[in-house]
């Protein structure tokens, strides 16, 4: 008698196991819901009118694009991998000047962004994006 | 030899170490649990070169080449992305918000859904570009 009271005593440790299988089911759910979405892409500014008055100094560098996805720069039609230079060209007279990218609303936004990608590599300071009827 | 079989019955495994292992496991993945609602349909995305990875996002918005806009698995209206983007960011407001726009859509819609996620008072917009 005496001694199985005294083993009973020394076995009252908790028993984990169901808590060990709760955390298990929680750490499960976590790991499946976990979606780590990475994503990359371009910040895009959009032009404020209020600005514009105001700096005045600075002219932009524009830069069409039409609803037949043709681009142009100083009113002729260049491929999408010659807008950087053009863009260096320009920035070449003025460095501070922004870049304003006018695009038909009918314009692929494929295009839209690589003209946006080549201005950006051309190191314009502010690329932003304007539509036209 | 009695006092083996009882040492062998208290021979049972410490969990405590693997207990520690594994809430600290789930405390890692509790905190960085992000629940993005993805838009739904998928896009053909531009390469693009000077590209940056999108560290905090807080609302995902395609535009198809059909020029639909999706958010949260549902097709909706332009004048309606204003009012779900507010909501969207109200749950994480330091987010930014992502506009996954195919290749082929129109810039015009993409525009607008830009000048609506603005309006909305999302601190930065990006066009997703292509993961490479």
């Amino acid at each position: 008698m005496k001694r199985r009271i005294a083993r009973e005593g020394d076995e009252t440790e908790v028993d984990l196991t169901p808590m060990l299988d709760v955390v298990f089911i929680m750490l499960i759910f976590f790991i499946v819901t976990a979606t780590f979405i990475r994503e990359k892409g371009l910040d895009v500014l959009r032009p404020d009118n209020n600005e514009e008055q105001t700096e005045n100094n600075n002219v932009a560098i524009v830069i069409a694009v039409d609803g037949n996805n043709d681009i142009w720069v100083e009113g002729r039609i260049v491929d999408v991998r010659a807008v950087r230079a053009n863009v260096e060209r320009m920035r070449a007279d003025n460095a501070e000047s922004p870049v304003l990218i006018q695009a038909d609303r009918t314009a692929n936004t494929g295009i839209v962004i690589q003209v946006m990608d080549q201005a950006r590599l051309a190191h314009a300071p502010a690329v932003s994006i304007a539509t036209v009827e | 030899m009695r006092k083996r079989l009882a040492e062998q019955e208290e021979s049972a495994i410490d969990l405590t170490p693997m207990l520690d292992v594994v809430f600290i496991m789930l405390i890692f993945f509790i905190v960085t649990a992000v629940f993005i609602r993805e838009p739904g349909p998928e896009v053909i995305r531009t390469d693009t070169e000077t590209d940056v990875r999108q560290p905090r996002i807080a609302v995902l918005i395609a535009v198809t080449a059909d020029n639909e806009i999706w958010i949260d698995n549902r097709e909706i209206e332009t004048n309606a992305v204003r009012a779900i983007v507010e909501r969207m960011r109200a749950e994480n407001p330091n987010g930014s918000i992502v506009i996954q726009a195919d290749e082929d859509s129109d810039s015009g819609v993409v525009v607008d859904v830009i000048d609506q996620a603005r309006a909305a008072g999302a601190p930065s917009i990006a066009v997703a570009t292509l993961n490479d």
